[in-house]
């Protein structure tokens, strides 16, 4: 659905995309990861046709967005970060204008109108002037608008961007059911987002890719450290001391103590487990357990490990 | 085509949901119906040369304040959505660079057209009222109201130019400002001068300055120069303005 081969973007005396390589393969939703100021923002205004690559290539759908921009424009819903619209038209007739822009036309057009405002649950506010609009209805107007003609390939930069926690939800289950028939760009700097929608994750730092895989496979194959949480009774001072001499514990620190049970936490040498050794510890000791919880280390950390590599280089 | 009739009718929409044509309009009510109480006045000081219609266009001062129209009705066009961020919803959508100038400049050459109807009773008011007694030429009222769309034409384009530079009204509306009242006041330049400049020069100037191509108009005589003068200006305005917006899309 899309093929970017070496595309970079300079902005006078700064490169904003360098050399990005990546493919979507159709039918799949793609979150494209990373700080401010990646290079997100920069990369989905090339596929849109909005901006021209400084070198490389793109194409979308097969079209090439830079020669074939009209077609590509056609087979894309593209909304724009901080979603703007016209302040002074309603929304029903905002997204008859814009239902008319991309070619459709009387009935169908009214009806499909009808359907994305239902969609996006903004039928409520359909008479209401956008300029009055809440933050989250101008975004879900927006995303309404993406959608008008049924594009192939939706490109949605920071869709959830300024939603309260349960349009978030509703954004997400929309885009989880848009899925088998569209393919799916989004961009987020939030972790989770990523996390509990997509099938894919490019992460993207100083307009490089970090990382193209399942959210998945980048959390468990990851050089991070995971992290053990655990709640004992034990007393005397060498108490840590003993949990560090585990093999492949790093480190161990007491986060609080309360009415004699100290929670602790271990942290782990990447894709090691120690939890058996640690059951063997506790019962050696005759230490009293009632906590034992392994966390995986999140996209969080994997970001902050990858970039860190990253400038190493 | 359908395309440019989506988009001409939501800028001509826009031009009325907002309180700028209505603003316009009121101006150039006033404006126009002074300067026709001032053409009335010379009638009643009895038989005079000229008509009604050149006492009305003919004076100076009625062209200058004229010019405040353009840039009201075109600093919004392009500065605004390019403020808003607009353009780039607008250009993500398969509409082409020219539908998109082409539409916004033809809403303005319509707002403006409207803008002159109520002077254009005005006189056939004075027809009815007077029941005939007063002259109006015809040839003068059409050579005068073809004149002022023609340098409507050729001044809402500057605007759009003017509109295409920047995402900041007011620099825009200075820009159109002054580049129109510029151009016009070349001519009185040359009126002033008079005879101390040499007399081929005085020609050549009036072939490209406003004066003497009202002179002319609104005594009736319809010479074509400079109607394909400014429609040709227009066009080649409309085309930088064009330009102007590709070039973001060329941009390296």
């Amino acid at each position: 659905m899309i093929d970017v081969q070496d595309l970079t973007k300079q902005y006078a005396g700064r490169t904003a995309v360098d050399r990005l390589t990546f493919q979507v393969e159709p039918g799949q939703i793609v979150g494209f990861l990373g700080p401010n100021g990646a290079g997100k923002s920069t990369t989905m205004r090339i596929l849109s046709g909005f901006m021209p690559p400084t070198s490389g290539r793109a194409t979308v759908n097969g079209f090439d967005v830079f020669h074939d921009s009209i077609a590509v424009r056609k087979s894309i819903g593209y909304m724009p970060e901080m979603a703007p619209l016209y302040t002074d038209m309603r929304v029903k007739e905002y997204l008859r204008f814009r239902a008319e822009l991309k070619g459709l036309s009387g009935r169908a057009m009214r009806h499909r109108v009808g359907e994305v405002m239902e969609l996006c649950t903004v039928s409520d506010v359909r008479r209401r002037l956008i300029g009055h609009l809440s933050k989250g209805f101008r975004q879900r107007v927006a995303l309404a608008d993406a959608l008008l003609h049924k594009p192939p390939l939706l490109i949605l930069d920071e869709p959830t961007n300024g939603l309260d926690p349960v349009q978030i939800r509703q954004v997400r289950e929309l885009l989880t059911n848009l899925k088998p028939a569209h393919t799916i760009l989004l961009s987020t700097h939030i972790l989770q987002e990523v996390e509990a929608v997509c099938d894919r994750v490019l992460m993207i730092h100083h307009g490089r890719i970090l990382a193209n895989e399942t959210p998945d496979k980048l959390t468990r194959g990851l050089r991070a450290a995971s992290v053990v949480q655990i709640e004992i009774q034990a007393k005397g001072d060498d108490v840590l001391t003993k949990l560090e001499a585990l093999p492949n514990v790093r480190k161990a620190t007491q986060d609080a103590e309360q009415d004699g049970w100290r929670m602790i936490s271990l942290r782990v040498e990447a894709r090691q487990d120690v939890r058996e050794a640690l059951m063997d510890l506790v019962l050696k000791q005759n230490w009293k357990l009632r906590e034992l919880h392994r966390q995986l280390p999140s996209l969080e950390d994997v970001f902050v490990e990858l970039a860190a590599a990253d400038r190493a280089k | 085509m359908r395309l440019l009739w989506v988009l001409f009718k939501k800028e001509l929409r826009a031009f009325f949901v907002s309180p700028v044509a209505y603003v316009v309009l009121a101006l150039i009510m006033v404006l126009s119906g002074y300067s026709f109480r001032a053409a009335l006045s010379i009638l009643e000081r009895g038989p005079s040369e000229g008509s009604i219609v050149q006492w009305m266009f003919q004076p100076n001062w009625f062209w200058l304040s004229y010019f405040f129209t353009f840039p009201l009705l075109t600093m919004r066009l392009f500065a605004e959505e390019k403020k808003m961020g607009t353009f780039e919803t607008l250009f993500t959508t398969p509409v082409h660079t020219w539908q998109v100038v082409l539409s916004k400049y033809l809403a303005s050459v319509f707002v403006y057209a409207i803008l002159w109807l109520p002077s254009y009773i005005n006189f056939h008011l004075v027809d009815w009222i007077t029941a005939g007694q007063v002259a109006i030429p015809p040839g003068s009222l059409k050579g005068s109201y073809l004149i002022l769309l023609a340098m409507g034409l050729f001044n809402l384009s500057i605007g759009c130019f003017a509109s295409s530079l920047t995402s900041n009204q007011i620099i825009a509306a200075v820009v159109s400002f002054s580049a129109s009242l510029l151009h016009f006041l070349g001519g009185l330049f040359i009126m002033v001068l008079g005879r101390k400049v040499s007399e081929t020069f005085v020609d050549i100037t009036n072939y490209f300055v406003s004066m003497e191509h009202i002179r002319t108009f609104t005594s009736g005589l319809i010479d074509t120069r400079p109607l394909v003068y400014y429609s040709s200006l227009s066009v080649l305005f409309l085309i930088l303005t064009h330009q102007v917006l590709e070039f973001r899309r060329w941009k390296p």
